[in-house]
Order: structure tokens, then sequence, then C-alpha cells
């Protein structure tokens, strides 16, 4: 016995040393950022940088913000000038001509010019079909070299958001020409030189990213001398971090998972390290019902629309979000352009789902719990993302609701590449998506319904999906403002009635950061982050 | 009865036994002893501390945490004895033929025994998973295809010391059937054996299960579960450590329950540890239950 006690002395005595050894090695790294800390940033997040190749899409978007840029920017106030400095519009609407900015220079180097302008946009255009859900594709027929600094864009049809897709984080972003590969980009890059504020300077998969900022840079030097970009697990692990000062920076990621609950974003601002700033309302947070799936009764618009009457916003907005996000009743918000569409708004009301189902045959046999019919039973699967605790607890939640209507619900937690892949395979029930924010809405969400790799399965088996595909065609090339408001009010007539997508909430990206940051401001997307506005005080 | 009035004398030992039997009462029976559906929803109620009417508290969602933790009992106990059950049975079976009979039979189970034994046991309950999908059952499938192999070579170790005694020799020769000899002679010799391994690999079992449906592999939501509880409660572990508390104080109890209940178990079985006139003989066996517990706690 007396051995006894002696071992489990020693094994405690070791933990004792490694819990030790532990804080004193943590000790060291904050005293470290401690000193530097003025002019940098460490931002967490829970994926790698991955492929910064911007024509193609497995990086993370944050990053090749920073590190590239477009013709034109998106702006709250429309589109304004970014590497072109000013541009025409031809009268039939087929031709643009950009006059470029001189003082640009890859950060290799190299000049960024006409010849670059054409080399990128034809890189991307041989690869046509990874590019489909962007309609700007499909429309370009070739890009002339007017002279040293003109460039002249020529479409096939007037295609009327063709300024706003040119603005997008990708594909229509510039690299070095002397980093294309085989004379082209889809087969990977040698580099990652852009003409963005950042460069990036050492990358360790999995582990870290770092970027420095562009001295020559043609808008001036950034304040923000270093950025990295920091892999790490979301949650407890990130809000340790960010306590311990390893890294100071969070903020919404690409998919829309935040890596802190709510409560732990709270504590970490009352500490008065750190201050919490949140964007503006810039999408819908949503569930996407896979329509195509006929073997499934979520194929089913009775069932679609029954899931969407027992979802309660208003608790999960108050409660779950603690108020941080507003109840979303449509797919897109009215402030969204074309959105402001009368459609009828389907509340939280348990009673009427219930006799939606009882109408279309969904009937609960005595003592069962989940409804059947023809002997199939009225269950089904929803996917979240496994990085984001909101999304799980909103699917625990929705989950209990549809079980009181007789819905047997699944919920399984994937990383969001799974997902996202589910999403383009089609191999899904219902899963939690967003819309791509306030540069996206609606046109490019709306041409997504079309495109395979992002919503087609969900649009794909609603029962006048042809129209549908049809009017999206004809919207995108109608000149006419008139036209296009009815054509868009039909598509999403069409889509809210056939409830597809369940809207939740309207999300918006939030940044914790530490509390003498200044210049903290959003861009029209969520997907990046103007770094090159802010400094320390 | 001798044996339970060797139990009765360990105070330890009788703590853990009426813990372990509370639990599983109340295990079978929760929904008499559970307060509230362990799955009712209620977000007025959201991370509410303990009260009359919810006495451990309110979750992430308003569930009532102590009704889920009785609910929880199922799977991470009961559960995990039907699994044990079912290893030990296929466990004694192989292992009885394989000391029994020796000889090929003995050679080809041994063999088979070394191939599941060489895989390490995470990695092969991962790889069943892998192949079914995540879920309890399939948890306790693996967990069971791995653990036999274990149980079967301990038990055949046992029932080889006894197959070689003299009176099993004499049955031999008088022509008593194989079949009952092993029901008549070495069934209740071993038996002991067999009782006191098990019960001391439950605990190990059971952390293990919990482990997984931590990882979220095991049993999904929204059923309850003292491992998935706790993960539920990691996410808000700064701002609510106390959440935490109830799944792993349960946990903590009914894995320490086991484990003493086990010694306890021991010590009843061969009254020969209890007595210090052989101090020779009680280092020689405790030592070697120690080699097979850490054997097993490595596997």
């Amino acid at each position: 016995m007396k051995k006894r006690k002696m071992f489990v002395f020693l094994t405690m005595l070791m933990y004792l040393f490694v819990l030790v050894g532990c804080s004193d090695g943590n000790d060291a790294k904050t005293v470290s950022t401690n000193n530097k800390k003025k002019t940098e940033l460490v931002y967490a997040s829970a994926k790698d940088i991955n492929d910064m190749n911007p024509h193609l899409y497995g990086g993370s978007m944050p990053a090749q913000g920073m590190v590239y840029e477009s013709l034109v920017e998106n702006t709250e106030d429309g589109i304004k000038p970014l590497l072109a400095e000013s541009w025409e519009i031809s009268k039939d609407g087929k031709v643009y001509t950009f006059h470029l900015r001189e003082d640009v220079k890859f950060h290799d180097g190299e000049p960024f010019n006409a010849e670059a302008v054409k080399k990128n946009i034809e890189a991307v255009q041989n690869n046509a079909e990874k590019h489909s859900w962007i309609k700007l594709s499909t429309k370009i027929e070739s890009v002339n070299i007017v002279d040293a600094y003109t460039v002249e864009l020529v479409l096939s049809e007037a295609y009327y958001p063709t300024l706003v897709e040119l603005s997008m984080t990708r594909p229509y972003v510039f690299l070095s020409p002397k980093d294309f590969k085989n004379g082209g980009t889809k087969d990977g890059v040698n580099g990652f030189n852009g003409t963005g504020p950042y460069i990036l300077t050492k990358h360790k998969t999995d582990e870290y990213a770092t970027f420095k900022a562009n001295e020559n840079y043609w808008g001036g030097s950034p304040e923000i001398k270093k950025i990295t970009s920091k892999v790490l697990p979301a949650g407890e692990t990130t809000f340790l971090a960010l306590q311990k000062g390893e890294v100071n920076f969070v903020f919404t990621d690409d998919r829309g998972a935040d890596s802190l609950d709510v409560e732990a974003m709270n504590q970490l601002v009352d500490s008065g390290d750190y201050q919490l700033v949140r964007s503006e309302p810039m999408n819908t947070k949503m569930i996407v019902a896979n329509s195509s799936k006929s073997d499934n009764p979520v194929s089913e618009t009775a069932v679609r629309e029954a899931i969407w009457h027992s979802i309660d916003r208003e608790t999960i907005s108050k409660d779950i979000l603690n108020g941080t996000e507003t109840v979303a009743n449509t797919l897109f918000s009215p402030n969204v352009n074309y959105a402001d569409v009368d459609l009828k708004k389907r509340g939280y009301d348990l009673e009427e789902a219930k006799e939606i189902l009882e109408e279309s045959g969904w009937a609960a046999k005595d003592g069962s719990d989940v409804r059947t019919k023809d002997g199939k039973k009225l269950a089904m699967k929803l996917y979240y993302d496994s990085n984001s605790s909101s999304q799980k607890t909103q699917a625990e939640f929705i989950q209990a609701s549809v079980k009181e209507i007789g819905i047997q619900l699944e919920i399984i937690g994937e990383e969001s590449t799974s997902i996202a892949n589910r999403r383009s395979t089609g191999d899904y029930d219902l899963l939690f998506n967003q819309t791509w924010g306030l540069a996206y809405d609606p046109q490019s969400t709306i041409s997504a319904f079309t495109s395979e790799a992002s919503y087609l399965h969900t649009t794909s088996g609603i029962a006048n999906s042809d129209e549908l595909y049809k009017k999206i065609d004809e919207v995108m090339v109608s000149p006419d403002e008139k036209t296009r408001k009815s054509l868009y009010a039909d598509i999403l007539t069409i889509v809210h009635d056939e409830a597809v997508f369940i809207p939740i909430s309207n999300g918006s990206v939030t940044v914790v950061a530490p509390k003498n940051l200044k210049g903290i401001s959003f861009k029209q997307t969520q997907f990046e982050l103007p770094f090159e506005l802010m400094n320390f005080e | 009865m001798r044996l339970f009035e060797n139990l009765i004398k360990d105070r330890l030992g009788t703590i853990s036994l009426i813990v372990i039997v509370v639990t599983i009462v109340v295990g079978i029976f929760a929904p008499i002893f559970a307060p509230h559906d362990p799955e009712e929803v209620n977000m007025s109620l959201r991370y509410a501390s303990s009260s009359w009417d919810y006495l451990l508290g309110n979750d992430h969602l308003g569930r009532c945490i102590l009704s889920r933790i009785i609910y929880g009992i199922r799977p991470s106990v009961l559960w995990v004895l039907v699994a044990l059950f079912i290893s030990v049975l296929i466990g004694a079976v192989l292992g009885f033929l394989a000391g029994y009979f020796r000889g090929k039979v003995d050679a080809t189970v041994m063999r088979i025994c070394d191939t599941m034994l060489s895989f390490p046991g995470y990695v092969m309950a991962l790889a069943v998973v892998g192949i079914l999908g995540v879920g309890l059952e399939n948890i306790l499938i693996a967990f069971t295809l791995i653990k036999w192999a274990w149980f079967a070579r301990i038990i055949r170790t046992s029932v080889m010391q006894f197959a070689e005694k003299e009176y099993v020799k004499f049955a031999k020769a008088s022509g008593i059937s194989d079949v009952k000899i092993i029901y008549k002679h070495m069934v209740p010799v071993t038996f002991s054996d067999i009782a006191v391994i098990s019960s001391s690999s439950i605990g190990s079992m059971i952390l293990q299960v919990s482990g997984f449906s931590f990882l979220g592999l095991g049993i999904q939501a929204p059923n309850a579960e003292w491992g998935m509880m706790l993960n539920e409660a990691r996410e808000v572990m700064f701002t609510r450590p106390e959440l935490m508390l109830a799944p792993g104080l349960a946990i903590i109890m009914v894995v320490s329950a086991f484990n003493f209940f086990s010694d306890a178990l021991q010590v009843a079985i061969d009254p020969k540890l209890i007595t210090s006139k052989n101090k020779l003989q009680e280092e020689l066996t405790i030592s070697k239950i120690k080699l097979q517990k850490r054997w097993q706690n490595n596997l």
C-alpha cells in the first residue's frame, strides 16, 4: 500500500512539473509579443491560408484580400477606382475600357500594366469551368491592349454586374505574370506576388503564415507592419491564446463561423484589453434545403415550409446569439438591391407547421414521435460547421422544435470544407449556409443558384426550376432597370414560395481586436478586412 | 456467501457497491427518477443556475442537467456494461476452448488474439467508426471487437492452471464429456478470475466510451451522454466553468466506484490478500495484478 501512495505522489509531482513547464513557456511568449505589439497583428484562424493562388478557390479569402487587388472596388457608395483610375463603357454595354494606374508594381518588382491585366484575365478564362458561378466569365470575349496602361474588355453581350464582379476578391485579381506556370495559373503558380498592401513572407502549412507590409504600396505603406495568421482550433484554445496575448485579433471567418462564443467575447471586452467591433448586417444566415434529393422528404415543399414555420427566430436571435444578430424572414434583407419584394412572412407557428404536414399526407401514427407517409419516416439530416459553437446550439434548438411537429432531425457537425463539398456534390438534406454579403447579393448569390458548385442542388428540385433558371439568365443581361427589378422580384418569389432557403438571422462580421487598435472598418464583403487602414494609437 | 461477507467487511468496497447499484437502478428506471424530460428545450432557462425545480441547473438549451445526467447513465454505464458482457462472453468461450483443448485450437485462437492485440485499441475503434459511421452502437461494436481478445487471453491462462489439475484429469479419465467438465469443474473455479478482470476493465471502458463521445464520435445529439455533456460544457469553459462539474464528477464517481469495487472483489475472493502472514504471497500477487492492469491501461 505504501508503494502505491508513493506512486500516486510521484505522478502528481510529475503533472505539476509539466504544468509549470507549460506556463513558463507561454509567459515568455507573452512578453515578446508585448514588446513589439505596436505594429503587429496576429490573428487566429481555424483554417490554414491554404493555396494562395488567386485564380482558384482553395485559399483563405482574408489573406488573399491582403495580397491581391482588383481593377475596381465595391464600396458603400458604389464602384470606385482601385487599380484602374477610370473607365468608360461603350453605348451598347459590350466594351469596357480601363485606364490603369501607372505607379503600381507587383511585389516582385514587375510593372503592373495592360499586358499583366490581359495575361491575368486570360489565365482566368482558360479555366472557365471553375468560375461558372461568376457569370462574367462566360461573357468575356477578348481582352485587348490599347496602350501600355489602357486595356479593353470586350463582352459577348451587355452584362450589367460586370464592374461588381470585377471588384470581387477572386478571381479577377492580379498576380505577377512571372509567377505563372506554363503561361497560366490553373496548374498552380510559382509565387504569390500581387499588388496589394501586404506581401506573403512565410507560410508553414497548418501552423502560421506571415505577411509584411508592402513598403512600395501605391496607396502608401500600411501602418500595421506585420500580420500573422495563426491556425488555432476555435473555441477555448483561441480564447486562451487571446488572453495570453499569443494572438491579438480574431474575426468571423470566411465561412461565417465565429471562433468564440458571444459570452467569451464579452468577457474579453470586460477585461479591458480588447474591443469588439461589429459590422452592419451583411448577409443572411440560413438553412439550405436540398430540393433535388427526391428520395428524401426534404424534396417536398410542404416539409420545407413546415421547418420554416417551426424555427423560433426570435429566441435564436435573443438567447442563442445574445441579440447580436437580427431576425431574418427572407433570403435577402430588404435593404439589399432589388430585394425589397413583398413576400409572405412565415412566422414561428408550430400549429400551422403541423397543419401543413397533415395536409400533405404526413400523418402521426398514434404513439409514434415521428410522422410517416407511405411507410417512409419524416427524417432528415442537418449539417453544421463544427467550428461554430452558435451553429451547433442553433441546430440542437431546431432539432428540438421540429421534434414537436413530428420531424426527426439528425444533426451532424463537420469541418467547413466538408460542408462546402457536400453543398457542391448534393450529398445533404439540410445544411447551414449564408448568403455571400452585400457585394455579392443579390446578383452573385442568385447566379449561384444555377452553379453546381453552389446552389444547383438546392434549386434544381423545385417544380418550376426551368422557369427560374431562364429568369436568372435573363436578369443578368437585361439592360433595363425596370425589367431587372421585376425579374428579381419573380426569382425571389419563386425561391421563397418553394422555401428552399430557410432564413434564420442577418449575420455580420465580428472583430475582436486590441483596445488601442484604431481604424477598424469593413468592406462590402464579409470575406476580407481592410487591414491596411488599421493602426495602433 | 463467504464472498459477500468478505465484501461487507471492506467499507470502501461496500460504498462502491452501493454507488454502482444505485447508479444502475437509477439508470434503468431513468424516467421515474428524472425530474424532467432530458430533451425538453426551454430557452428562457438557458444557463440558469440551480433551483428547486432544476437541482443542477440548466444547460445551453435550458435543458435540465440532472435529468440529462440520469438519462446519461444509460449510454455511459449500462450500454458499456452490455458491451463488456458480450466481449467477456466471447473471450470466455474462446478462452475456455483454447485453454482446455490446447493444441491446434489453442494455437489458432491465440494467433487471432495476437493479431487483434497488435493494433492499438483507439486506432481500431477509430477505424471501425470510420467504416460504420459515428454513433454509440458503432463505438460499442468497436470495443467488443477489440476487447474480447484480451479477455480470451487472460481467461485461457486461468483455465490452463486448472486444466492440468488432478481432479480434471481424473474426470477426463472416467469418461465425463468435455462440455460437462468445463461446466462442472472449470467454470466455477475460473469464475472469480473472470469477475475480477472484467470489473477492473469496466472503469477504463467507461472512460474510453465517454472519451469518444466527447470527441463527437459516440452518441449523437440530442441524447444525453456524460462525455458529450462535458464537450458541450467545454465551449463555455471560461465563462461558466460550473457546467463541467456535474458530468465530470459523475464520471469520476462511477469510474472510481468500479475501480474500488474491483479491488475489494479481488480481496474478497482471495482472502490471502488481507492477512499479513503471507506477506510474500501478497506482494507477488499484487505485482502480478499491477502488471495486468498496466498492460490493460496501455491497451
